[in-house]
């Protein structure tokens, strides 16, 4: 992945990240929560461009849930109302215990991608998504038993050695997807040449994604764009649309983002380009 | 912690003029609705303690 990547046209995969867990319709109501609501959210991202839809599961009043049962519901709705998606459920979970975590990679049939983040990340002013080196291996390992490819979350750069120490375990197969994330607290600083800095970094032949946080989605996935990178877009990760205007459901920032690499010159992956690219196939 | 649930945790039905087919989280200390992921701590999940890891908190007046 690389600048020639940019000029050879190559298609860009469009990921949408639908609802998310930390924030829900108190951030804004167009944030789909329930299984329904999602399916629906997922089949427009589908029309607009979108190949991946990253998933979370919720209770009926819109808090997490780690069990495989909402999440199965979640997946069932999205493969009724959308002609072929990728699936990739969440293993995040800021507090929650591995067993909890485990239960998104359950699901019948598994998804076909699931996160894997690769270390802490701090919540507030008291919470640490801790993510120690057994979680993620244990979760690793599930995910490479049951078939299904990771998304490498890389907070920050120094989430990079810990790819590299996984790449040398064996426990993620080589060329990993990785997922590089930028926003405040203890995300990459998001500003280009963090971002130029860690596309350097990657393992050779290694296919990227980008996701900002807030006002950082569209110019940092715009970047990504130009650097023969993929791209994360949806309301898990921001909730406007420009500067104090609400972004009115996931599909208007889906539809945003296909306009800019379609200008740029790069195609919008189908799915089953998307499968190749991430080497699903 | 005596209780299993944060003491200012509140779960309402509506907000303004919008209504919820099911209550959310509403924090009567901070008077606004809490997000889903503090919700763990107000709720005292996976061994989360509203007393020491809500930095709203405040002890309930005797």
């Amino acid at each position: 992945m690389s600048y020639e990547s940019y000029l050879a046209g190559d298609p860009v995969v469009v990921t949408v990240a639908l609802t998310g867990g930390v924030h829900g319709k108190e951030a804004n109501p167009n944030i789909p929560e329930t299984p329904e609501e999602i399916g629906a959210a997922a089949a427009a991202c589908e029309r607009a461009g979108a190949s991946v839809v990253h998933l979370h599961a919720r209770r009926p009043d819109g808090e997490r849930s780690f069990e495989t049962e909402r999440f199965q519901r979640v997946n069932d709705a999205v493969r009724d109302a959308t002609e072929d998606v990728v699936i990739q459920n969440s293993t995040g979970g800021t507090g929650a215990p591995l067993e909890e975590r485990r239960s998104s990679l359950r699901t019948d049939p598994p998804p076909e991608m699931a996160s894997l983040d690769m270390g802490p990340l701090n919540r507030y002013q008291h919470l640490t998504s801790e993510n120690t080196r057994h979680t993620i291996e244990e979760l690793g390992r599930e995910m490479r038993e049951r078939g299904i490819t990771p998304e490498l979350e890389v907070f920050n750069n120094g989430h990079l050695n810990e790819t590299y120490r996984l790449l040398d375990q064996g426990i993620i197969e080589e060329p990993p997807y990785i997922n590089l994330i930028f926003g405040g607290g203890t995300t990459s600083p998001p500003h280009p040449r963090n971002l130029l800095n860690l596309v350097d970094g990657l393992p050779e032949g290694s296919p990227f994604n980008v996701l900002g946080f807030g006002p950082h989605q569209l110019p940092l996935t715009t970047m990504a764009i130009l650097l023969g990178g993929h791209v994360r877009v949806g309301l898990e990760d921001n909730v406007y649309y420009r500067r104090g205007e609400p972004a009115e459901s996931n599909a208007q920032l889906v539809e945003r983002i296909v306009r800019v690499a379609e200008e740029l010159g790069r195609p919008v992956a189908t799915t089953e380009q998307a499968r190749g690219i991430l080497g699903l196939d | 912690m005596a209780h299993d649930r944060c003491p200012h945790l509140d779960y309402r039905e509506s907000s303004g003029d919008e209504e919820f087919e099911t209550a959310r989280a509403y924090c009567t200390v901070v008077d606004s609705f809490v997000e889903p992921m503090r919700a763990d701590v107000c709720n005292a999940r996976y061994g989360l303690d509203f007393g020491t890891d809500c930095e709203f908190y405040e002890e309930p007046e005797q």
